[in-house]
């Protein structure tokens, strides 16, 4: 349940102890308000930004680094726009002390080094092959396809009355190592799998 | 309530330990007060804090993903504290995502970080920060209960003081009972005492402590008064006795020298009468004696001169003898008469050159020794204070006494000198003349009394009777020295003050 990532300071660390009994109560607590709609305007800007934050609520398996300085990588299939996006958001920030790189990926490509790996609506088709194409690799899938969860991702946006919500697959992310902060989990328009 | 305390201990007593007990629980109140509104003031804020806190770090996400939802269902939480009146969660922009609460006073944007105090209301500001990155900002509004809380304390410590001051007077005055009854009873004793005088009264003594002892004290302070008072008394009425008795004796002794005084009085009169009777008799039988005599001397000197022819020889010598005898008679009658006249004489007192009077004195008496020269030695003498011709009278009687004893000798000599001291001076004259025998020198002063045969030493045996009667009669004394054919020396005294002394 410990949403601190090892290198957080130990001031924060502490909150965290306080703030795990309130979340257990907030947990469960979100409402079902489900509407479809357009895709609102800047949505890549929104999912950039949601994009970058994952990353602070994800621990990766040590050896998913190749060291203590090797920078975190979020890999971007299709979905151009959203990457030029990401590239801005992601200059000069750092996610648990590790600089933040933004790598243009093609389908199939070989997945070393990458932490996040985003596949854009135009690739959804690809989402079933992921499988394969991950392998076990320590890698948080997020896609923005419906139903795509089912098929191997472990985040996937929606969105809900004009706004940007995601799902979370639980155990997908648990299988290949992942452990998702349940904080996330908390802000998460639908969780599935997985004992949270 | 004051002029009581003032009179009675047990006031004073119960006064200290409802004062003592007052002000210990309302220092003590004072400071738990204080201390427990300063706590509660920051657990308070303490509180506020880590409300703001956890909210922050659970509505982070919603923020970071734009949940403003989330951070709803996370500020309807505070339902929980009554005491949380609004609640705030802005966004990284300063708007705000969620509300709880009465927000009319909400702020349109955050504040920096930080407690604030406004009148019974803190307000606290709280970043929220995710990933070093400030997502947004918590603000909450409580009540700061201060009064109720304070109005209970002050409640609570009424209610205590009361019950304590109740506790501490019903203990103080039972306590107060076993300290003052000891006291109470032995002022009782004091005031009795000094209202009846009664020394014999007694305190019982119920205790052991300070107490006990000032009752021991003052039962033993009483006995020694009642001792003194006795003692006094006993005193007091031996002292009267012997007064009164000591007056009685001034009484008779009063009395007695009275009678005393009478009687000396009446002695002295009668002396005196005696003595004037007697001085007036012995004057009247020389005076008397006189007129006779004369007629003797007369008619015997008549015979001798107008009948020388008729006269044998024998018969004319016989006539001789007859006129001499009476010539001495006469001479006889006239130092009686002298001496007896002194008793009647007042002194006249006056400054004498003691020197000069014996001069003169000495050259008065040169017919008597015409026949033999004689030599005088006068010394340095002082000046008396006397009569001229009573002192006058002493000189000529040493004198001529003096010349007439030293006839016998080849070369008569005669000495007169003083010595003198602080009280008296002492005059004398001194003759290398016959002398006299000491055994018989307490008869050399009275009247008639002769140590030597009148034929060898013609006189009356009056002169030195007169000169201790004169020199007494100036306050001094007569005595004299000598031996037998060694001379003699005749002393008077006279005293450097003069006293009026009669005989």
């Amino acid at each position: 349940m410990d949403a601190v990532t090892p290198t957080r300071p130990a001031r924060l660390r502490l909150r965290a102890l306080v703030w795990a009994g309130l979340t257990g109560l907030l947990i469960g607590s979100g409402v079902e308000c489900r509407a479809q709609a357009e895709p609102a305007a800047g949505e890549h800007a929104v999912k950039a930004a949601f994009l970058y934050r994952f990353a602070g609520y994800v621990d990766w398996p040590a050896s998913a680094f190749a060291g203590a300085a090797a920078p975190l990588t979020i890999g971007v299939v299709g979905a151009e726009p959203l990457r030029t996006e990401l590239q801005e958001v992601v200059r000069g920030r750092v996610v648990a002390d590790r600089s933040v790189e933004v790598r243009k990926l093609a389908p199939g490509e070989p997945l070393a080094g990458v932490h996040i790996l985003f596949l854009g609506r135009a690739e959804a088709g690809r989402v079933g092959a992921l499988r394969s194409w991950l392998q076990d690799a320590p890698v948080l899938i997020v896609t923005e396809a419906d139903g795509a969860l089912a098929q191997g991702s472990m985040i996937n946006f929606v969105v809900l009355d004009r706004r940007v919500r995601f799902e979370i697959a639980l155990d997908a992310a648990e299988k290949h190592g992942l452990r998702l902060s349940s904080r996330l989990l908390a802000v998460a328009q639908k969780v599935t799998g997985g004992t949270p | 309530m004051l002029p009581r305390v003032r009179r009675s201990i047990r006031s004073k007593f119960l006064l200290v330990v409802l004062v003592a007990t007052f002000s210990a629980l309302a220092v003590a109140g004072t400071a738990l007060l204080v201390y427990d509104l300063r706590t509660y003031r920051q657990q308070w804020i303490d509180d506020l804090l880590t409300q703001a806190e956890i909210l922050g770090r659970a509505s982070a996400p919603a923020l970071a993903f734009d949940d403003p939802k989330s951070a709803h269902d996370n500020l309807a939480l505070l339902k929980a504290r009554p005491g949380i009146r609004t609640g705030i969660i802005y966004n990284a922009r300063g708007k705000p995502v969620a509300r709880y609460g009465d927000d009319t006073q909400a702020p349109g944007l955050p504040e920096s970080d930080g407690v604030r105090v406004q009148g019974s209301e803190l307000v606290v500001f709280k970043r929220i920060v995710e990933n070093d990155e400030i997502v947004g900002t918590v603000y909450l509004r409580a009540h700061h209960e201060l009064m109720p809380r304070l109005i209970d304390y002050l409640s609570i410590l009424g209610v205590v003081m009361v019950l304590s001051l109740g506790v501490a007077a019903a203990m103080s005055m039972w306590l107060q009972a076993a300290l003052t009854r000891p006291i109470l009873a032995v002022t009782r004793a004091a005031r009795e005492v000094m209202e009846r005088r009664d020394f014999s009264l007694r305190v019982h003594k119920n205790t052991e402590d300070e107490v006990g002892y000032l009752v021991d004290a003052f039962n033993a302070m009483l006995a020694e008064l009642g001792r003194r008072a006795e003692a006094l008394e006993a005193s007091n009425r031996s002292l009267a006795n012997e007064m009164a008795e000591r007056e009685r004796a001034d009484d008779e002794l009063r009395t007695l020298n009275v009678e005393l005084e009478h009687r000396v009085a009446d002695r002295t009169a009668q002396f005196e009468a005696a003595n004037k009777e007697l001085e007036g008799f012995s004057y009247s039988v020389s005076h008397d004696l006189r007129a006779p005599l004369r007629g003797v001397v007369g008619f015997a000197e008549a015979l001798l001169e107008d009948h020388a022819d008729e006269l044998s020889t024998e018969a004319q010598r016989k006539l001789g003898v007859v006129r001499h005898e009476g010539h001495r008679m006469g001479v006889l009658i006239n130092d009686l008469l002298a001496f007896s006249r002194l008793g009647r004489k007042a002194v006249q007192r006056g400054e004498l050159d003691m020197a000069a009077l014996v001069r003169s004195t000495w050259s008065g008496l040169a017919s008597e020794r015409e026949d033999r020269p004689v030599e005088l030695q006068v010394g340095s003498l002082p000046a008396a204070s006397g009569d001229r011709v009573l002192l006058g009278q002493v000189w000529v009687n040493l004198l001529s006494n003096a010349v007439k004893f030293s006839r016998g000798r080849s070369r008569p000599q005669i000495w007169v000198d003083a010595i003198s001291d602080t009280k008296e001076v002492i005059y004398f004259v001194r003759d290398n003349g016959a002398g006299f025998n000491p055994t018989y020198q307490d008869k050399l002063f009275g009247v008639f009394q002769r140590l030597h045969d009148a034929n060898e030493f013609p006189g009356t045996g009056v002169g030195l009777a007169l000169v201790q009667r004169i020199v007494n009669r100036h306050g001094g004394r007569v005595w004299a020295e000598g031996a037998v054919d060694k001379g003699a020396t005749f002393y008077f005294s006279l005293p450097k003050e003069a006293m009026d002394g009669t005989v």
